[in-house]
C-alpha cells in the first residue's frame, strides 16, 4: 500500500451518487442505514468533524500514531549521534572543566529535536496520505460543503439497486439528490 | 447516546447555525477593511517604524546606544526577550493543554491565542539576536562546522538550548497553527469572490475537501501535536528559566525557576489573551463566540497563575533567609527596599495583589474591568523580569563594579517597536485569515454531551 490514500481521489471513478445534508444527526442515522443495507460509502464531505462516520464509512484506524513514534526515535538517534560527533569525537573543549561527554545537559537539545523531528516528520506524512498539496486542484462537489452542508458520496456498482439508495438517502433528510459522472452533476 | 446538554451553559450564544457561523468569521475577510481595523493598522506601523529606526540606529552605530554596561550585562533586551516569550506561552496552553484536557471552551480562543505566540515569537527573538553585537555572524549559534568561523557549540550551556528551543517553538507552534487552519482557509477558498482571493486561498487550503477519512486523521494529528506541544512549551521556559538559574548570581541561582518561569510565562500569556480578546469580540461584534463565561474561565486562569507567581516570589525570599547566604540574603533585601524598590512593589501589586479581584464574580464578568486588569497584569510581568535581570546583576560581588541602569531612549524605542511588529501581524492575521476557528466552533454549536 503507498502512502497516498487514493480513496480520497474522485477522478476515473463510475456514476456517484450524491446527497447533501443540513443536519448531522439525519445524515448520521442515513449513512447508517445505508452502510447496514450493505452499499459501500465511498466518502461523506463535511464542513467540521462528525464523531462516528469514520467507522460508518469503514475507514481504517490511521497509523499516525506509529509514524509519529518512528520519527521521534530518529530525531533523538539524530540528536545523540550529532552532539557526540561535535562535542566528543571531533572537537572536545574544555569549557569549566566540565566533563567532555554524555551528560543530562544534554538532554535539552535531544529533547527539542526529538519534537522537531516528530513533528514535522508526522506531518510530512499526514499531507502525503491525505493527497494535501499546495496547488492542487479541489475536487469538492458542493461549494458549501466547506460551510454547513454535508455531502454524502456512493460510487455505483454493478447490480447496485440505485434507486433504494436514493429512497434511503431521501428518507433521512437529504435535501438535495445529485448524480456525478465524468465530472458532470445532474440533479435528481 | 448524544444528547443535548442541559446543565452546561451553551459555548456558542445567539441561536447560530453553521451557516451563521462562516458568515460572522468570514465577514471581516470578505469585506472591506472597517475604520477601526484602518485606526488599529495605521498606529501599529508607526510602532513598527520607531522599531525600525532604534534597529537602525543600534545597528549602524553599535550596542553601546543601549545602556547595559559591565555590570547590567542584560537590561530591556533581556526583559523584553523573556516578556515576550512569556507571552506566547497561554497560545501553545490554549491549543495544546486544554485540547488533551478536552475543554471546548478554548475553540474560540484558540486561534487567535496561537497567533499571538507565533507573533510575540518573533518580537522575543529580536532581542538575543540583536544583543549579539554582531548580528550578521549570528549564525555561530548553529552547530555548524568550525571551518565557518566559530567552533562547534557548547551543548552544556543554557543559551544554546535556548537557540534549540525558541526555533523549535516557534516552528512546531507555526505548523500546529496552520494544520488548524487548513479546513478554515478552504471554507473562505469556496466563499471569497476575487481571482486573486481564490488563487491565494486555494494554494493554502492545498486542496482541503472536508472528507471524513481526512477529518479522522486531522484529529489524531491535533492531538499528537498537542502531546508534542506540550511538553514543548513547559521545555522553553524552563530552558528561559535556566538562562538564569544556572549561573552564579544571587537572585538567579534558584532551583525553583522553571515551575516559577513557566507559571509566570501562562499568567502574562492568558493576561495578553484578554487585552485583545476584549477589544476583538467587541470590535468584530464575535460577543457570541467569545462569550462572558470565556472571559469567566480565562480569569480564573489568571488568578490562580498569578497566585502561583505569588507564591513562588514569598517562597524565593523564604529560601534567601533560610539558606543563610549573606549574597542571597542581601539580593532580596536589595529588591525590596534598594534603588529599585519600585519596580519590586509594582511586581508585587499587579502580579500577586491584583489578579485576587477576580475572586469576584464581577471582576471575571465585567469586559472592561477585565481589559484594565489584563493590562496591569503585562506590566506586572514585565517589571518581574526587569527586577530579576536588573536588580540582581547592578550590585554584584565587587562593591566597586556597582551601578545604577536605566533603559536608553533606543531600548525603550526597541521596546514599543516590537508592540509595532505584534499589531502589525495581528492586524494582518486579522483581516486575512479567520481569527475564529470556524470549523470547531461548528462543530460546539449544538453544545452535546
Amino acid at each position: 500500500m503507498g502512502i497516498l490514500d487514493k480513496k480520497l481521489s474522485l477522478r476515473d471513478r463510475n456514476k456517484m451518487l450524491i446527497g447533501v445534508w443540513e443536519d448531522e444527526d439525519q445524515l448520521m442515522a442515513g449513512a447508517s442505514e445505508i452502510a447496514h443495507a450493505g452499499v459501500h460509502i465511498h466518502d461523506i464531505y463535511t464542513p467540521y468533524p462528525v464523531h462516528g462516520l469514520d467507522r460508518i464509512i469503514g475507514a481504517r484506524r490511521s497509523k499516525l500514531a506509529r509514524i509519529a513514534f518512528f520519527c521521534a526515535v530518529t530525531g533523538l538517534t539524530l540528536m545523540t549521534t550529532m552532539i557526540w560527533y561535535m562535542y566528543v569525537h571531533d572537537w572536545p573543549m574544555n569549557i569549566g572543566n566540565k566533563p567532555v561527554r554524555f551528560t543530562p545537559s544534554w538532554a535539552p537539545v535531544m529533547f527539542e529535536g526529538t519534537v522537531l523531528c516528530t513533528a514535522f516528520g508526522m506531518s510530512f506524512f499526514f499531507f502525503w496520505r491525505n493527497r494535501l498539496v499546495h496547488g492542487i486542484k479541489n475536487e469538492i462537489l458542493d461549494i458549501r460543503q466547506t460551510d454547513d452542508r454535508m455531502v454524502m458520496a456512493i460510487e455505483t456498482t454493478d447490480g447496485m439497486d440505485e434507486k433504494a439508495v436514493l429512497n434511503m438517502m431521501k428518507n433521512h433528510g437529504a435535501v438535495e439528490l445529485r448524480e456525478f459522472h465524468n465530472g458532470v452533476q445532474t440533479v435528481l | 447516546m448524544i444528547h443535548d446538554s442541559i446543565i452546561r451553559d451553551r459555548l456558542v450564544t445567539g441561536d447560530k447555525t453553521a451557516s451563521d457561523v462562516t458568515r460572522d468569521i468570514a465577514r471581516p475577510i470578505l469585506n472591506n477593511p472597517s475604520t477601526a481595523w484602518k485606526v488599529g493598522f495605521t498606529l501599529s506601523l508607526i510602532f513598527l517604524g520607531i522599531f525600525g529606526v532604534s534597529l537602525l540606529y543600534t545597528l549602524f552605530t553599535g550596542i553601546g546606544v543601549w545602556n547595559i554596561n559591565k555590570s547590567v550585562m542584560w537590561g530591556w533586551d533581556i526583559t523584553n526577550f523573556v516578556f515576550w516569550v512569556g507571552i506566547g506561552h497561554a497560545g501553545t496552553l490554549i491549543s495544546a493543554v486544554l485540547l488533551l484536557f478536552r475543554q471546548k471552551w478554548r475553540m474560540s480562543i484558540n486561534r487567535s491565542a496561537e497567533a499571538m505566540t507565533i507573533f510575540a515569537v518573533i518580537c522575543a527573538a529580536m532581542f538575543p539576536v540583536f544583543h549579539m553585537g554582531r548580528v550578521w555572524v549570528g549564525y555561530w549559534a548553529l552547530p555548524l562546522p568550525n571551518a565557518f568561523g566559530s567552533l562547534w557549540v557548547n551543548f552544556n550551556s543554557p543559551l544554546l538550548w535556548d537557540v534549540f528551543a525558541i526555533s523549535t517553538y516557534f516552528s512546531v507552534s507555526l505548523l500546529f497553527w496552520y494544520i488548524g487552519l487548513i479546513p478554515d482557509i478552504a471554507t473562505i477558498r469556496d466563499k471569497v469572490k476575487s481571482k486573486l482571493g481564490k488563487t491565494m486561498y486555494g494554494f493554502l487550503s492545498m486542496g482541503w475537501t472536508g472528507s471524513t477519512r481526512t477529518w479522522a486523521r486531522y484529529e489524531l494529528i491535533s492531538l499528537i501535536l498537542a502531546g508534542l506541544s506540550t511538553p514543548l512549551v513547559l521545555s522553553v521556559h524552563t530552558i528561559v528559566s535556566t538562562d538564569f538559574a544556572t549561573s552564579v548570581i544571587p537572585g538567579w541561582h534558584t532551583t525553583i525557576f522553571p515551575p516559577y518561569f513557566v507559571a509566570g510565562a501562562i499568567f502574562s500569556g492568558f493576561g495578553m489573551v484578554a487585552t485583545l480578546l476584549v477589544v476583538a469580540r467587541k470590535v468584530m461584534n464575535y460577543e457570541n463566540y467569545i462569550t462572558i463565561g470565556h472571559l469567566d474561565a480565562m480569569t480564573k486562569i489568571i488568578m490562580v497563575t498569578g497566585t502561583i507567581v505569588g507564591i513562588a516570589y514569598i517562597t524565593e525570599f523564604f529560601i534567601a533567609w533560610y539558606s543563610g547566604n549573606i549574597y542571597e540574603q542581601y539580593a532580596f533585601t536589595n529588591r525590596m527596599f534598594g534603588p529599585y524598590w519600585w519596580a519590586y512593589w509594582s511586581m508585587m501589586t499587579c502580579n500577586l495583589i491584583a489578579p485576587q479581584v477576580f475572586w469576584f464574580r464581577w471582576a471575571r464578568t465585567t469586559p472592561w474591568f477585565i481589559f484594565i486588569m489584563s493590562i496591569v497584569v503585562n506590566v506586572g510581568m514585565w517589571f518581574e523580569r526587569f527586577v530579576i535581570i536588573v536588580t540582581s546583576l547592578h550590585r554584584d560581588y565587587l562593591p566597586s563594579s556597582w551601578v545604577m541602569y536605566s533603559g536608553s531612549l533606543t531600548e525603550i524605542g526597541l521596546f514599543l517597536g516590537t508592540f509595532g511588529i505584534f499589531f502589525t501581524c495581528f492586524f494582518l492575521f486579522a483581516k486575512f485569515l479567520p481569527v475564529i476557528n470556524m470549523a470547531e466552533v461548528k462543530s460546539i454549536l449544538r453544545n452535546r454531551e
